[in-house]
């Protein structure tokens, strides 16, 4: 059973080293931490943490891949390290000092309607308490400085996937194109749906919550918590 | 590990030396702080643009009308002593290679002399072991102050500047100067032509293995000059690429005219070498 789910994004930015002197990422990390928390206080037995990448599976993985961003210290095997959404979500869940156990999965960019109903459902349908994580972004072609550049639509697009964050509308964050969200480099469409998928037999979410949405460099990260009914 | 004003530096942290000039003829700025008052107002000006230590001299090196100990003092006496009042934390080192005038500005408030004729005056590094400043100790092949160099040669200048400066420093220790006060600078131009300061800048990496506090003092300098052939005036691009190269060999502390480039430099290879994050990085990484 699912007792409560979370959104974060999954920026290098995160990782406070990558950023030098400066940390550009201070006001997101602490809404991130501020997700976690939530997460936590709900007593889980097991953390699943769900994010998006080439291709979908299980990993096992416990090293983060900052060297491969820049970040000093031992290079390691890109089959050693995470994949960044999930590493991400290992370096947050780390600096939290989060000691529960902790599962972890991808899902492909482009994963079909399917394949997320599939990985959501085998999420949530466990006895044991589940907090699900999920890791995705919205749209990185924002503005004429974004990785992606601009693109008119990507407001549309963020501004549908935050409403609903904020309304807890799991239908709605089903009915995201999947066309539409490859073209503005959206990386959480997939992963948004799973979540939406893991809360099928719970139900909508209760007091769902944004504490964060903005794209100070041009792309759209969303952080929200989706506290989950009766448990 | 560098000590200066009883504060510790590590390896990697690079220090800017502002040059101030007491004099009405040095080479770069032609008297321009001649006066007291606008030699206080450069002082400000470096500060405020992020200098480490101001290096004050009385004294041009360059061979001219001849200036005794009395008038070294008269120029640069009271006016260390007007800089320690402003600046309590700078690191004031003065330009001088005679012992008097050593003993006089370390009573003014200085904490550095800077013996840029190579040990000279013998006394000078007990003046300094009294007093507890630091020393820079220079390579100059031997030559007598205020003299230009005429036909020098060395088997290896590299080797011959390491020796002697490590040799002046091993001396200052002994009399009682603290070894991570005990600075040592091949000094570019004294004493050697334009190759030989070339070849010290290109390894001056032999220089940092001793371990010891590497200053060099390139700025505007001749052999730059002949480099390129440009006049003073045009020779700031050079001197900041001489900068970057003894910075990449780890040289600690920059002898300049000109403050805020050579900190850019300085912070950029320190920054490609690795011991310091780029002050805000964001491209890609969103």
């Amino acid at each position: 059973m699912i007792v409560a789910t979370a959104v974060c994004p999954h920026p290098p930015l995160l990782m406070r080293e990558l950023s030098g002197g400066q940390d550009v990422a201070a006001e997101l990390r602490t809404e991130c931490e501020s997700a976690l928390e939530a997460l936590a206080a709900r007593s889980p037995d097991v953390l699943v943490v769900v994010g998006g990448h080439d291709s979908s599976g299980r990993r096992t993985e416990r090293l983060v891949p900052v060297r491969g961003y820049g970040g000093t210290g031992e290079r390691v095997p890109p089959e050693r390290t995470l994949p960044l959404s999930l590493g991400v979500a290992r370096r947050l869940l780390d600096s939290a000092g989060y000691r529960g156990r902790v599962e972890m999965a991808t899902v492909a960019w482009d994963a079909s309607a399917a394949e997320a109903e599939a990985l959501g459902r085998r999420v949530a349908d466990r006895a044991e308490r589940v907090a699900l994580l999920v890791m995705g972004d919205g749209s990185a072609r924002r503005g004429t400085r974004a990785p992606g550049h601009l693109d008119e639509r990507a407001f549309g697009f963020d501004e549908e996937v935050r409403r609903c964050l904020s309304e807890g509308d799991r239908a709605g964050l089903l009915r995201l194109d999947p066309v539409l969200a490859a073209d503005l480099m959206v990386a959480g469409r997939a992963a948004f749906q799973v979540m939406a998928h893991a809360l099928a037999a719970t139900g909508d979410p209760v007091g769902p919550e944004v504490l964060y949405a903005d794209d100070p460099f041009g792309v759209m990260y969303f952080v929200a918590v989706w506290p989950c009914g009766s448990f | 590990m560098l000590r200066l004003r009883g504060r510790e530096y590590d390896a990697d942290t690079t220090l800017v030396m502002a040059i101030v000039n007491r004099t009405p003829d040095s080479f770069y700025d032609k008297g321009a702080t001649w006066d007291g008052g606008a030699a206080l107002e450069r002082v400000r000006g470096v500060v405020a643009e992020g200098a480490d230590i101001v290096d004050i001299g009385g004294v041009k090196a360059a061979p001219g009308e001849e200036i005794g100990a009395e008038e070294e003092k008269r120029r640069i006496v009271d006016f260390v002593a007007a800089v320690r009042a402003e600046f309590p934390h700078l690191v004031i080192s003065v330009d001088t290679w005679r012992a008097s005038v050593g003993r006089a500005v370390c009573e003014a408030g200085a904490d550095l002399l800077n013996d840029a004729w190579g040990g000279y005056d013998p006394e000078l590094a007990e003046v300094a072991a009294e007093f507890g400043a630091a020393l820079v100790c220079t390579h100059t092949g031997g030559v007598t102050p205020r003299t230009r160099p005429h036909r020098p040669h060395y088997g290896d200048v590299v080797r011959e500047a390491i020796d002697d400066t490590v040799a002046q420093a091993e001396r200052a220790v002994s009399l009682g100067v603290d070894p991570a006060s005990a600075i040592i600078d091949p000094a570019h131009d004294f004493g050697k032509n334009t190759w030989h300061s070339l070849e010290l800048t290109r390894r001056l990496d032999e220089m940092t293995a001793t371990g010891r506090p590497v200053l060099v003092s390139l700025s505007n300098k001749d052999f730059v000059g002949e480099t390129l052939d440009l006049p003073v005036g045009e020779r700031l691009t050079g001197t900041l690429a001489a900068t970057a190269v003894c910075a990449w060999h780890g040289a600690q502390v920059y002898r300049v005219h000109e403050v805020t480039e050579t900190r850019q430099v300085l912070d950029m290879v320190a920054t490609i070498r690795g011991v310091r994050p780029p002050a805000r990085a964001v491209r890609g990484l969103a």
